[in-house]
């Protein structure tokens, strides 16, 4: 038995070692890069461990051009905010359409499915055009609302489907006790999905993390920017190209994420998974 | 989505359905008026402007679009640019979409087999996730430079010096797989993630009366597993094919649509037209016709995924 | 009257202090900001004014320092006038300008390129810099510069200082080729003979040297260096009346040289201008095309390239005499009424001054100053060599489809290297999309 699956288990090993390698050895390749000298980055034949680790970029960022952590900060308040309302939101219209089905169901279902799919660059213009009419531009309150709206089609979508998943029988039998839908609702029905708030206030939390579009169009303030607008006007410059500072940026963009996720992944996990699987 | 309908509702009495019609309208209402005011609206107002003559000149005077008699889709059926962008979207696509479940697929049966350590490679394996996509741009960039890049490096070692200058983003017939590789990076991990709790909610006892039948592996995984997975499946495909139809940022970055054009996909043609030879109608041409594509794909996959499910 | 005359006089004296010695032809108002606008001079030095300044450059490294000194020594002179930055990235900033003007917020003034003004005339965005500054002010600039910004006649952007397309080459690799690193070559033919021996180079590490490097990565101002590239050839892209002009054997032989370079292996392939810098200051490109600015690029990834760097004209090929096509980085102005304006030439005039951008130009991004008065202040040594080029400037006349005509001169370029297109049928490929796009 165990002669005849050592060639499968052989694979196994390699593919997994291969595809590890694709995920994990470029994360590995920026960190070192960030512990380079430009000139020891630009060598033809690299050195898989800096020669002279130098920490002159983290200097650099830290106190030469410490407006990166302005983006950071802004990047932590839009995000969060944007999560928390998400969430909110996703929980009321994912429980509507899960529980109450009427005519208009499928009409909602579908604008929201068919809005998860429209381009951000095809409303730009409109959009640009729309928050100024409501004085929402170069504000961070515009920009949460704007990416609210991007992340809840998906999110009311998944949690709709988690309400799909908890019983009804709970809920039916408060109903016959009296108890009132909204009741229902928080005290019930809510402790039962959460798992799914976690979930979906991660994901969307980690999504507008990744904004650039919207941040570009709707804020022209430097001091309002979020963290991708603002690396791309800052270092990617078309006058200066430094690839150990850019790789300083990446892991220091990257790590609060990690650090999210790795706190948070049980619940996310759990949370994506069975809303993903259970739909 | 929801296929819970045909199970509750007889029992409901008829008085309550109208409270109950109020109070879904009430929880339903501010996600859709954020929905349509953010969203709805402002595409409406762009497949609008894709039928008229509106350039930069319109938004400083606000001067609303003049109605051309289609002109901008003539322009664009007529140019040569479309259809190459039609292909390059739909060849990224396909090839992401498909690579992605090979792999996410091979991963996660990989650590489902009871591996030594499969909750920490799981952990682990999700860090390009969350990378950010400029950030995920810039690694790869990194690594795909051509003069100092790890890949170029890589191959000129395993050619034993042959390829001394390989720049798979420089090469229009490989731009589009650099691209796309950035993608899988990212993309990967999650599409792992979905389909292990796939994989790990197949009972356990389903497989066991197989193997006692004495069904071989494959068909263990084509009969049992793959079916039982259906849903997750069809999540984490369509999943994939609208992230990869929409995807911008990644493109824009790394090769800006070239070289030779051999990276514009419909995304990186609607910027171009719209916001650098600031012709915007025809910018929102383009996104009508890119909108129709993606709303076209996703209903064929759905129908196929749909008709495959009645076998 | 009296009055009127007195605000003149007032006028006229803060402008020369304004002016810092900067000459006599700064401190006369001309009729045509006198005339409606004598209030406007007035209270331009009084009422509480917000400039609102589009600066990409603000935020890159190395000239932050330069514009915030604008900024405070501009707010010391004016106590009642704030400059509001506006920022974006290099390659959104017009968007951006753009789109805040279709909201109704137009910004005061931008700096920008010079390719830049077609298409924010072209939106009815910027006036003409003749309603901000006075005609004796701008006499003072090179009437060759000006006619650089002029679409329809009419100056459009206000050059800060200029540089055409230039030759940077590293005098240590030529040394180690066995060449003089004092004779760069002259023409084309020159710099192939040249280019063989310094492709058989390497860096210490071992890295390849390629021997000439010119921009094709599709970025619109790849296309300007493509465009003086074909001027070098002595042929044309656009006639006078912006209708496509390609059919000469200049522009063929430019194309045909950037096929010979790749199939050599010359030229780095499909590189932006930033990779081109990154390149020569590392030692592995031994001459590229660049404006002068690129300078600062250089030499904030190796601070000692000052040391092997030197500049020459560019390069002459077949017919032609090496022209080059001028390259600058201008203030385009934009019209919020008389008191914006009148504080926004007060601004100009302000910071170009020799005493303001003196450093900025000969240390910090090296350049040609615009303006004769400032012709005899230093310049930064790298560029003496290219010096004369400045005489030998042709002006490419603008279309409004400009930065989408330059994008496919760099899809043109990687046709005939990248692809492997052959020269004619990339270029009839070219002019049959061109001709579309010029319509």
């Amino acid at each position: 038995m165990k002669e005849k699956n050592l060639p499968l288990s052989v694979g196994k090993w390699v593919l997994l070692a291969v595809i590890l390698f694709f995920l994990l050895f470029p994360l590995y390749w920026v960190l070192v890069t960030s512990f380079k000298t430009n000139m020891e980055a630009y060598r033809a034949t690299p050195t898989f461990f800096p020669d002279a680790p130098t920490v002159e970029s983290y200097i650099k960022l830290f106190t030469e051009n410490n407006d990166f952590f302005v983006y950071y900060k802004n990047n932590f308040i839009v995000s969060g905010v944007t999560a928390l309302i998400t969430t909110c939101l996703a929980i009321l219209a994912g429980y509507g359409l899960s529980r109450f089905h009427f005519k208009w169901n499928g009409l909602v279902v579908a604008i929201l499915l068919s809005s998860q799919m429209f381009p951000v660059v095809s409303r730009m213009i409109s959009l640009y055009d729309l928050m100024n009419k409501m004085n929402l531009i170069n504000t961070l309150p515009g920009l949460i609302l704007a990416l609210t709206a991007a992340m809840l089609p998906f999110t009311v979508m998944l949690m709709s489907s988690f309400f799909d998943g908890v019983p009804t029988a709970v809920e039916e039998a408060a109903y016959v006790d009296g108890a009132s839908r909204l009741a229902v609702l928080w005290k019930i029905v809510v402790p039962l999905v959460k798992p799914g708030m976690l979930a979906v206030g991660i994901y969307s939390f980690l999504m507008t993390w990744d904004d650039y579009l919207h941040c570009i169009t709707l804020i022209q303030n430097d001091a309002l920017r979020t963290m991708s607008a603002g690396v791309a006007m800052r270092y990617l410059g078309e006058l200066s190209y430094d690839w150990s500072l850019i790789n300083t940026i990446s892991i220091i963009g990257t790590v609060p994420m990690l650090l999210l996720f790795f706190f948070f992944q049980k619940y996310m996990v759990k949370g994506l998974v069975a809303g993903a699987v259970k739909g | 989505m929801s296929t819970s309908t045909a199970v509750r509702q007889p029992r409901m009495k008829l008085k309550k359905t109208t409270g109950d019609q109020l109070f879904s309208l009430a929880l339903i209402a501010p996600t859709l008026l954020v929905t349509i005011v953010f969203i709805i609206v402002p595409v409406i107002d762009s497949v609008i402007k894709s039928f008229t003559e509106y350039k930069i000149k319109n938004i400083i005077s606000g001067a609303p679009g003049v109605w051309n008699n289609f002109e901008n889709y003539i322009k664009l059926f007529q140019g040569g640019k479309l259809w190459p962008a039609v292909a390059h979207t739909l060849l990224f696509v396909v090839g992401v979409v498909v690579a992605q479940f090979v792999l996410g697929m091979a991963l996660a049966v990989i650590l489902n087999t009871g591996l030594k350590g499969a909750r920490f490679i799981r952990s682990v394996m999700m860090m390009p996730w969350v990378v950010p996509t400029i950030i995920s741009a810039l690694v790869w960039m990194w690594i795909f430079q051509p003069q100092y890049g790890l890949l170029k490096y890589a191959v000129g070692v395993f050619t034993g010096g042959a390829v001394s200058d390989f720049a798979i983003l420089n090469d229009p017939g490989t731009a589009l797989l650099g691209v796309a590789i950035a993608a899988l990076w990212k993309q990967v991990p999650l599409t792992t993630l979905l389909l292990l709790s796939g994989l790990q909610n197949v009972p356990d006892d389903m497989l066991e009366a197989a193997t006692i039948d004495g069904a071989s592996r494959s068909k263990k995984f084509f009969a049992i597993v793959i079916p039982y997975m259906k849903s997750v499946i069809s999540i984490v495909v369509s999943m994939a094919i609208i992230e990869n139809f929409k995807q911008f940022p990644l493109i824009w970055t790394m090769t800006g649509g070239g070289p030779s054009e051999s990276t514009t996909t419909l995304a990186i043609l609607s910027y171009r037209e719209a916001f650098v030879s600031n012709n915007l109608g025809s910018g929102a041409a383009v996104t009508t016709l890119w909108m129709l594509l993606m709303i076209l794909v996703v209903a064929l996959y759905r129908k196929l995924f749909q008709a495959e499910d009645m076998n | 009257m009296k009055r009127v005359l007195a605000l003149v006089l007032a006028l006229c004296l803060a402008l020369s202090l304004a002016a810092c010695g900067g000459g006599n032809s700064t401190s006369q108002p001309s009729g045509s900001t006198a005339g409606g606008s004598s209030s406007a001079a007035d209270a331009v030095l009084s009422e509480e004014i917000t400039i609102k300044f589009a600066n990409y450059a603000l935020l890159e490294d190395g000239y932050t320092e330069f514009w915030e000194g604008v900024k405070s020594g501009f707010e010391t002179q004016y106590p009642n006038i704030t400059i509001e930055w506006v920022t974006a990235p290099y390659g959104e900033i017009t968007n951006q300008v753009i789109n805040m003007a279709g909201g109704g917020d137009m910004v005061d003034i931008m700096f920008g390129e010079l390719d830049w003004i077609p298409t924010l005339e072209d939106a009815g965005l910027t006036v003409p810099v003749t309603s901000v500054l006075t005609e004796e002010y701008l006499a003072d600039f090179y009437p060759s510069v000006l006619d650089s910004c002029r679409v329809n006649g009419e100056i459009y952007g206000l050059p800060m200082y200029i540089s055409p397309f230039i030759l940077y080459y590293n005098k240590d690799l030529f040394e180690q080729a066995g060449l003089d690193p004092n004779t760069p070559p002259t023409t084309y033919d020159e710099m192939l003979t040249m280019a063989e021996s310094l492709s058989k180079l390497t860096t210490a590490d071992g890295n390849p040297v390629y021997p000439f490097g010119q921009t094709t990565a599709s970025v619109a101002v790849s296309g300007a260096a493509l465009t003086g590239m074909v001027y070098n050839f002595g042929g044309t892209v656009l006639d006078e009346n912006g209708q496509l002009a390609t059919g000469n054997q200049g522009f063929k032989d430019a194309f045909t040289m950037l096929h010979t370079l790749d199939q050599k292996g010359y030229n780095p392939q499909n590189s932006k201008l930033k990779d081109l810098r990154q390149l020569f200051a590392t030692g592995q490109l031994a001459m590229y095309y660049d404006q002068s600015w690129g300078f600062n690029g250089v030499s904030s990834i190796n601070p000692d390239a000052a040391s092997f760097t030197a500049s020459a004209p560019a390069l002459k090929g077949g017919s032609g005499n090496g022209a080059s096509i001028l390259q600058g980085q201008v203030l385009l102005y934009m019209d919020n009424g008389d008191l914006q304006r009148e504080a926004c030439r007060l601004l100009t005039e302000y910071m170009l001054t020799e005493d303001v951008l003196v450093d900025y130009i000969t240390n910090i991004t090296p350049a040609y100053p615009a303006k004769q008065s400032m012709a005899n202040m230093e310049l930064n040594p790298v560029l003496q060599g290219a010096a004369s080029s400045i005489d030998n400037l042709s002006s490419a006349p603008f279309v409004a489809a400009q930065a989408d005509l330059n994008l496919e001169l760099c899809t043109l370029a990687q046709a005939v290297t990248v692809s492997g297109t052959d020269v004619d049928t990339a270029i009839a490929s070219f002019e049959q999309t061109a001709s579309g796009m010029l319509g």
